[in-house]
């Protein structure tokens, strides 16, 4: 019984979309932003620079939601480029 | 200084003056933290909150010995390619670059734009001024620095989109 329990809260764990966020920073260039989202993403320039300017001007842009696994590895490649990027739940 | 395509796998700095040669020789060592606090934080920050106490356990062992890896490694790159660059004694310089190390140019330049504008405490506003100060500290010099190596960025950015 305490086994199915464990393994229903694991499967819920996991089913929990997450958040890749980017957050603003002033020294990382607008068109250095957009390159990264272009590449990390696949994003067309337009949704590129969409998100981009969101972080300029919100401070932060929810750029990819869904598994756990892919968004950690989103954030490390994002990371890799020196920008500041965090996962979280989504809501 | 003009950047831009030489060859389809190179690209081209021609006509470097001699402080731009002497401020592009100046980004390995920038890049450098020399185990500053702030400036580790700044290029290794927190991929998520302070709940995800396992996660952020298991990034700084797995994962950010890679990203300083990778880190080093551009600024090797960036180091070994800029060797190549003669002393120009009042003439102005050339230095051709092969296109496959443009990644490490834009990230060696961004950890060393990162690294100065941490250590010298500089603001978003000043940060985003573009005109030349009345007089320069030294801050102000770094400043021009950090707005130096942006441009240079920005140019390499608008070759390899020009693709």
């Amino acid at each position: 019984m305490a086994e199915t329990v464990v393994e229903t809260k694991v499967e819920t764990s996991l089913g929990i979309p997450w958040n890749v966020v980017v957050h603003d920073d002033p020294v990382n260039l607008m068109s250095y932003v957009t390159m990264v989202f272009q590449r990390v993403f696949g994003f067309s320039k337009d949704k590129a620079q969409h998100h981009m300017l969101e972080v300029h001007h919100k401070g932060r842009s929810i750029v990819w939601t869904g598994a756990r696994e892919r968004a950690e590895f989103y954030v490390q490649q994002l990371h890799g480029y020196l920008l500041l990027a965090t996962l979280e739940r989504a809501e | 200084m003009l950047i831009r395509q030489l060859k389809e796998n190179t690209i081209e700095l021609v006509d470097i003056e001699p402080i731009e040669a002497e401020l592009l020789r100046q980004v390995p060592s920038v890049c450098d933290t020399g185990e500053d606090s702030r400036s580790e934080a700044r290029l290794f920050t927190s991929p998520a909150n302070s709940t995800e106490g396992q996660f952020l356990s298991d990034w700084a062992e797995y994962v950010q010995p890679g990203l300083r890896q990778l880190f080093l490694s551009a600024r090797t790159t960036v180091k070994e390619d800029l060797e190549k660059l003669p002393e120009l004694k009042g003439r102005l310089g050339r230095l051709v670059v092969p296109r496959t190390h443009c990644d490490a140019w834009l990230n060696a330049l961004n950890q060393a734009r990162l690294i100065l504008a941490t250590k010298f405490n500089f603001t978003d506003r000043e940060l985003s001024m573009h005109e030349a100060p009345k007089w320069f500290s030294r801050r102000d010099m770094v400043l021009q620095q950090i707005n130096f190596y942006a441009e240079v960025q920005e140019r390499i950015i608008d070759v390899i989109e020009d693709e």
